[in-house]
């Protein structure tokens, strides 16, 4: 360690500089599946309760609650929409960045030489679109570590490909 | 060094053990089922001299089984070291066999509980970090046995411990009695107070469980409901009952104190700290000052004026949350010139020191006063549902300008300092909290941006290492991007081990 040196750089790789790559097109449509597999049962229960559990109280408020039901799932629907093309990633020589947000922008970024082990995982409904995502773990809380979703299986693959080779380095 | 011990086959521990594990057994036993003994002695009178031949049969019994479930224990819990690598069968029925690698053990400490030190064994635990196994504890270990063991995994394990000279070492920090008082004297009593309540509470709740499935809520229900009463009728019990939590929180205060850091001792080692401590249970810890993550000084006003102030050490944890508390190690009591030999042991601080400080945005302020005022607003509006009488708001006189103070506080507190290889970051409300983090142990950075963030063009950075996360809140955008790309410079160029 003791002939390490550390010049004085004037000028820092810039994270704003680099070229973020947008996430595969198909995985908005993996997200509306997704949302469709959830948003549909509930408006059967929400037909169900309607239509068979017939309360004097109930009655009188149905449109309201069906109103409140659809305008909240239009948000969330529009927050997926909006909130797509600001996923994106970008691999650099020494780590992988991910940023994601439409009202709270996030941008996370792990050094290799940080990171413990990498996965793929292949969600049933985004393997439908070849579509994989790729998770990296640090040791620190792994809540907070950097997950990419909807990315070609083939390119995640290369990614972990990629940074096994450099921390082996 | 003293290595007549053969760590290469087999062995057990100290016969004694089998006591400490007895009593650990018993005490298990007890913990779990207290409730119904104490149900039980408390009729016990009521019951008929045939029930109580059988409860005793009953106790015998269970004493029995515990004693040869002890034993077994003992007997099948054998340890080896073979090669680079601490080796554990243990088990009765299921058998287990753990290997630990040396290099992926943390810390080897000694504690002795009270039944230890009345027999005079060493329990050895082994720390390892990273993986979520608890870790393995010897119970058992006569002194020269344990110290022995010790030696050879911290001899041959890559990180070398040199073998410090036992008889003529300095201590860094020593806390008497007396100084110890002083330490508790100055704790935050508020916050104690709250651990014990919240103690007491969960053990009320445990009783009541047990009242409900016996049928007893009624009698129970029927006392607090006249207690409570009884307080919103008379002043004078409000005063009593501020005097005696007063007391309490005083008492709490001095108990976990004394309790925890009983005859503190710490040596500083060339690459290591040594941490003794505890009334009861004397803890031996020994920490690694490559493995410390990062430390925290913190102090409150009173601490201050009689110049002390507390250090703790995180290190790594192995991703489970609950097992944080364990990691946490602290040294209290400590005066200005102790802390400032351990900071310099650690890093090279100076630099950062003679720093300005520099404070998060405006924005940050705006925030933490919309987001007080909103809860102080939100408050009020639930006590008067609860309580309807315009009365309440009279209160506004005081909690207002107590916010106001509180936030002023904080917001004085919170600041930042950044050199290349050094950050401090500063935050507390009545306490002071100063945290020093060597830069390249980060392990990710993220950048967190609101809408009303981005139109203030401030951002919040937050650095996440292996012992949690550090918030830099509402810093200038600019700012922000350059401490993010400074950070992962440091951490890319670094060839040093982060633990």
């Amino acid at each position: 360690m003791e002939n390490f040196k550390n010049d004085v750089v004037l000028e820092l790789p810039n994270i704003t500089e680099i070229a973020f790559t947008k996430v595969d097109k198909n995985y908005f449509k993996v997200i509306c599946i997704n949302f469709l597999l959830f948003f549909i049962p509930l408006l059967v229960v929400l037909i169900v309760l309607h239509h068979f559990v017939i309360s004097e109280e109930f009655l009188g408020k149905t449109t309201f609650i069906y109103i409140a039901f659809f305008l909240f799932f239009e948000y969330i629907f529009l927050h997926l929409f909006l909130g797509f093309p600001k996923r994106k990633y970008a691999v650099r020589e020494k780590d992988i960045s991910y940023t994601s947000g439409l009202f709270i922008k996030k941008m996370t970024t792990v050094p290799f030489s940080r990171i413990q082990h990498v996965e793929i995982d292949e969600k049933p409904v985004s393997r439908l679109f070849d579509l994989a995502a790729l998770s990296v773990y640090t040791a620190g809380d792994s809540s907070d570590d950097l997950e990419i979703k909807g990315i070609k299986k083939e390119t995640a693959q290369q990614i972990k490909e990629f940074i096994s080779t450099k921390i082996n380095e | 060094m003293n290595n007549s011990f053969n760590f290469s086959e087999f062995s057990r521990q100290s016969p004694k053990g089998i006591l400490v594990i007895y009593i650990n057994l018993i005490y298990r036993v007890i913990k779990l089922t207290w409730i119904f003994l104490f149900i039980i002695l408390k009729d016990f009178s009521k019951i008929s001299n045939v029930g109580a031949n059988y409860f005793y049969l009953g106790l015998v019994s269970v004493l029995i089984f515990l004693l040869v479930r002890a034993y077994l224990i003992y007997k099948n819990f054998q340890f080896k070291i073979d090669g680079e690598e601490f080796i554990l069968k243990q088990g009765i029925l299921k058998k287990t066999n753990t290997s630990v690698p040396f290099y992926r053990i943390q810390n080897i400490n000694f504690k002795q509980n009270i039944i230890q030190q009345i027999i005079n064994v060493f329990e050895v635990s082994i720390e390892t970090a990273g993986s979520t196994k608890s870790e393995i504890s010897i119970k058992a270990l006569s002194y020269d046995k344990a110290k022995a063991l010790k030696e050879i995994i911290s001899n041959s394990s890559s990180l070398d411990t040199k073998t410090f000279t036992e008889l003529d070492r300095k201590p860094l920090v020593k806390i008497s009695v007396k100084e110890l008082f002083k330490v508790s004297l100055t704790e935050n009593h508020l916050q104690n107070l709250f651990l014990f309540l919240a103690l007491v509470l969960g053990f009320f709740q445990q009783i009541q469980q047990i009242a409900d499935s016996l049928g007893r809520t009624e009698s129970l229900d029927g006392f607090i409901s006249e207690s409570t009463d009884a307080v919103s009728t008379s002043f004078f019990v409000v005063f009593i009952l501020i005097i005696i939590l007063t007391i309490t929180a005083l008492i709490s205060s001095f108990v976990r104190i004394f309790l925890i850091h009983f005859n503190l001792v710490a040596y500083l080692n060339d690459d290591s700290f040594e941490i003794n401590q505890g009334l009861f249970t004397k803890k031996s810890i020994v920490l690694k000052k490559q493995k410390v993550q990062n430390i925290t000084v913190s102090t409150n006003p009173i601490k201050r004026i009689i110049g002390i102030s507390f250090i703790t050490f995180k290190q790594a944890v192995s991703g489970k949350l609950n097992k944080k508390k364990n990691k946490l190690i602290k040294i209290v009591g400590c005066k200005k010139d102790q802390v400032a030999t351990i900071k310099s042991s650690l890093f090279d601080f100076e630099e950062v020191e003679f720093q300005n400080k520099q404070y998060p945005d405006s924005y940050y302020k705006k925030r933490v006063y919309i987001f007080s005022f909103l809860f102080l607003i939100a408050l009020y509006i639930g006590v008067y549902f609860l309580h309807p009488h315009l009365e309440i708001f009279y209160s506004t006189i005081i909690t207002v300008p107590l916010f106001v103070f509180l936030i002023r506080k904080k917001l004085k507190k919170r600041f930042y300092k950044i050199t290349d290889s050094l950050l401090l970051v500063g935050r507390g409300l009545l306490e002071t909290h100063a945290t020093y983090l060597e830069v390249f142990k980060v392990q990710n950075i993220k950048l967190k941006q609101t809408f009303f963030q981005k139109k203030s063009n401030v951002a919040d950075i937050i650095l996440q290492t292996a012992s949690g996360k550090i918030t830099i809140p509402c810093l200038q955008y600019n700012e922000a991007i350059k401490i993010y790309n400074h950070a992962l410079y440091k951490v890319e160029i670094s060839k040093k081990s982060w633990m």
